[in-house]
């Protein structure tokens, strides 16, 4: 109880050094901000003339504005009062500011700030320096046809990326601060006239119940706002691409994106979207579903293939013919594992390379390919620790899972084998039938800002379909998805018969 | 007991469209009475057993009309309803009480019979309370999601079993079609009883009595319901049909799983001995049916005993593991598989005609009084 009261007492706006209202005098106008930011070695004190005081946080202002806009207009005249000073400046935004918990946040965001011995208010002048990158072409979400420009970590940058490929007033653009210590900004984007409103209010509900003292990148708001974080699949999708929220936001859906973070986040979005790319839509239809298809039954050959292998082998080798069931026994025989050990130890080989493969630079990542590919493999079935046709099994459910366009799920899918394969080494096909069982219905719990994750299928939205697996020809898709509730259904009317 | 309401008003939020009913109905319909169903309808029925089969889908056909019909009477109601308004208080609580007691039989019925296949087919050594356990477990998941994940898993078994049937083309490349002549020599009692031992396999369109308040177009119920039936309808007699012409007389009354013998034959490049696909793959045939019955009794709990639905989901579960292990031979199975089908007869194809009759005297009557007032 005692410590309860004691650590309420501690919150953000319990600082007892907080005071009402600026002091007037020079010195002690000095001493405060001091005071506040703990003798930062970065906030610069200057007194320009005989009354006029200037502080700024040097890493966050532009100093050429900072020069030419405020420093010169001074220099040169005699300035009697605040009013005089403010007509002085020719910064574009000033201004007047007396609670001086304002004024510290300013300071913040790269506002400068002057005050005038004797007046208790001071006046921020806006000089904000963006610190930025140039925009580059996206690595994780590379396309050959298509935006070649990702997002990069300015907000202000991103919004602008946005509103380029959506020329529209109904672009609306909500923003709110998230983290009581980082004070991040979040912007909530969506369609006016498209997006459900539910879904938007539902969205900003979300943010707001959030409580966290810092928020650095948007997976991490991914999982706080999400239907059911505990689950391993993602229920929004993370794209670095201008383009795909883009057009996602025409289908009614909300993106977010955080200053300071090169993602942004798509919801609502169901688990068919994460195996669609934005370049299905710019390729010709028939190969959009070639690949759609190829993506989907990859990820099928992903999970189970391994798990069928260690099935069949363990318990059921009745199954496999006559005439494949020689090469295999073969290529077994040297191997003192059973096939379960045999499996895993592969499959950790793989996930070892993977994950060294990511973490070193790309030049040393090279010889990783060599020591993957050649001296483990070859190596490790010339020493009789797994069978050939194991190590291309593997090797196919690997290269399988790097098809998925979304990173997330492919980490999904990664994970995902293990289990099964461990279950299909203690009850065979049995086993790898429970893991399915248990995948279909927990993917039939999840849902996605209150859509069906399943959706179009389940529930069946026969119309969407157009735009699922298969994708149909531009023409036809004339319909939003009605997975995001949109108000307005219809992107253009569609043509004489074909309603 | 307190007061029940009679008619349900369910949120939006739970209701599931009609057209899944077509889904519904036929996954319920179809579970382990399709593995091995042929032998005792041949055995009745000879080689005429298609026709039983037809039989008794037009049987079933009327029954979903005597029902869509009762249950038209009342607004959105449920058999629970029904029985508190038509019986009263106590009797009505005694026939739900019987009916949950049903559904309790058939989920125990169907776990045991699939643990029989399992151990028959795939682990001789597996014991029984482990399979159901692992079962119980799944379908604990699919239930405690609700209706809507319930109605999900029967759209998805219906969707992803859909390819079994084209393996049917297998068997039928060792066809011979004159084991199916003459057609007719059978006289009408044995069809009779043929179509009788038909019960055990297509019972399951007993569960749209339960699930009708979460119907959402209410008008549409008989037409998709009907669909559904149908659907099953065809694949058993496909079933029946390729079964007659693969098998003869004699093997047919000699193969308990004629089913799963059938796909024995069947044979890719890379995988043969299909049936032990077949087996692991029914798991989700029969989840649905297994979760159905188990969602019905357990609605029972909180209509007519007023009890939390959640906590009854997981002890009736459970519980049912207990026979299962108690129950050992083969012999034991068939026993219960008789008495069970008899009980089914009873209640899924006689039992809605009476309550019919009832509600629809009940009806007349009270607007004769209304009339008179």
């Amino acid at each position: 109880m005692f410590l309860k009261k004691g650590k309420k007492e501690q919150g953000p706006s319990g600082n007892e050094k907080t005071i009402k209202s600026f002091p007037a005098s020079k010195e002690e106008v000095i001493s405060f901000f001091r005071q506040q930011f703990h003798s930062a070695a970065d906030l610069v004190i200057k007194e320009v003339c005989p009354h006029l005081t200037v502080l700024y946080l040097e890493p966050l202002i532009d100093g050429q504005i900072l020069r030419e806009q405020i420093l010169q207009p001074v220099q040169n005249k005699e300035i009697h009062s605040l009013e005089e000073l403010y007509s002085t400046l020719s910064v574009g935004d000033v201004n007047d500011e007396k609670d001086p918990e304002k004024a510290l946040e300013s300071l913040l965001n790269g506002s400068t700030l002057l005050h005038f011995d004797g007046t208790p208010r001071v006046l921020l002048a806006s000089t904000p320096q963006s610190i930025t990158r140039s925009l580059s072409t996206p690595e994780l979400e590379s396309q050959v046809i298509g935006m070649q420009v990702a997002f990069n970590e300015s907000l202000s940058t991103n919004i602008g990326l946005l509103r380029k490929l959506i020329s529209s007033t109904s672009f609306c653009h909500d923003q709110l601060v998230i983290g009581h210590q980082s004070k991040s900004r979040a912007s909530i984007v969506y369609l006016k006239e498209i997006a459900s409103e539910e879904l938007v209010t539902a969205v900003k509900d979300r943010i707001q119940k959030i409580s966290i003292d810092s928020l650095i990148d948007t997976p991490v708001l991914a999982e706080l706002i999400e239907d059911n974080s505990l689950s391993i699949f993602p229920q929004s999708i993370l794209t670095e691409r201008p383009d795909r929220v883009a057009s996602q936001l025409m289908n009614g859906k909300i993106a977010i994106l955080i200053d300071g973070s090169s993602h942004a986040l798509l919801l609502p979005n169901p688990l068919i979207e994460f195996f669609q790319s934005k370049e299905d839509q710019n390729i010709r239809w028939q190969i959009a579903t070639f690949l759609r298809l190829l993506r989907i039954g990859s990820m099928v050959l992903s999970i189970f293939a391994t798990s069928f292998y260690v099935a069949a082998l363990t318990y059921h080798y009745e199954v496999i013919p006559q005439p494949l069931l020689v090469p295999l026994g073969e290529s077994r025989s040297r191997v003192p594992f059973p096939p379960i050990f045999e499996t895993l130890l592969l499959e950790i080989v793989i996930e070892l390379l993977r994950e060294a493969g990511a973490r070193l630079p790309t030049k040393v990542g090279q010889t990783m390919g060599i020591v993957g590919g050649i001296v483990i493999g070859t190596a490790a079935v010339q020493a009789g620790f797994t069978s050939n046709i194991l190590i291309i099994m593997i090797a196919l459910s690997a290269l399988a899972s790097f098809t998925s366009p979304s990173y997330m799920l492919g980490n999904v899918i990664r994970l995902l084998r293990f289990p099964i394969i461990i279950i299909a080494g203690l009850l065979g096909f049995y086993g790898i039938m429970l893991g399915f069982c248990f995948i279909l219905i927990h993917l039939l719990r999840q849902s996605t800002l209150g859509v069906p994750y399943l959706a179009p299928f389940y529930p069946p939205r026969y119309k969407d379909w157009k735009d699922s697996i298969i994708r149909f020809p531009a023409q036809f898709l004339y319909k939003r998805p009605d997975a995001t509730r949109p108000q307005d259904s219809y992107k253009f009317p569609p043509s004489e018969g074909e309603g | 007991m307190t007061v029940m309401k009679i008619n349900l008003s369910e949120r939006p939020k739970h209701s599931v469209s009609a057209l899944l009913l077509f889904f519904v109905i036929h996954s319920v319909q179809v579970g382990v009475g399709l593995q091995g169903f042929q032998r005792a309808i041949y055995k009745s029925a000879g080689h005429d057993a298609w026709i039983s089969v037809f039989i008794s889908g037009i049987w079933s056909l009327l029954v979903l009309w005597i029902m869509v019909k009762t249950l038209s009477y009342y607004k959105n109601t449920d058999l629970y309803g029904i029985h508190y308004d038509v019986f009263g208080k106590w009797i009505g609580g005694l026939f739900s009480a019987l009916y949950m007691l049903y559904c309790l039989f058939a989920f125990f019925i169907i776990i045991r019979n699939y643990v029989e296949v399992i151990q028959a087919w795939l682990f001789p050594q597996l014991a029984a309370w482990f399979v159901a356990l692992t079962l119980v477990l799944m379908v604990i998941y699919t239930v405690t999601g609700g209706i809507r994940v319930l109605v999900g898993i029967c759209f998805f078994s219906v969707i992803f079993s859909a390819w079994l049937l084209l393996l049917l083309f297998f068997p039928i490349e060792y066809a011979d079609w004159r084991s199916l002549l003459p057609i007719m020599e059978a006289d009408v009692s044995h069809l009779m009883k043929g179509a009788y031992k038909t019960t055990f396999t297509i019972v399951g369109l007993e569960v749209l009595y339960i699930l009708n308040p979460y119907i959402k177009e209410k008008e549409k119920t008989l037409k998709f319901s009907s669909f559904g039936l149908a659907y099953t309808l065809f694949v058993y007699l496909a079933v029946m049909v390729v079964s007659l012409v693969y098998f003869s007389g004699g093997q047919l009354e000699n193969t308990i799983w004629a089913t799963l013998t059938l796909f024995k034959i069947i044979h890719f490049p890379f995988v043969e001995r299909f049936e032990y696909l077949a087996i692991t793959f029914w798991m989700l045939i029969i989840l649905p049916n297994l979760g159905m019955y188990l969602w019905c009794a357990v609605r029972g709990m909180s209509r007519v005993f007023h009890r939390n639905e959640k906590s009854y989901i997981y002890w009736f579960s459970l519980l049912i593991i207990i026979p299962v292990c108690f129950v050992k031979t083969t012999n034991d199975v068939n026993m219960l598989n008789g008495f069970f089908a008899k009980i089914a007869f009873v209640v899924v194809f006689c039992y809605p005609f009476l309550l019919f009759a009832v509600t629809w005297i009940k009806k007349t009557y009270k607007e004769r009084i209304g009339r008179k007032s």
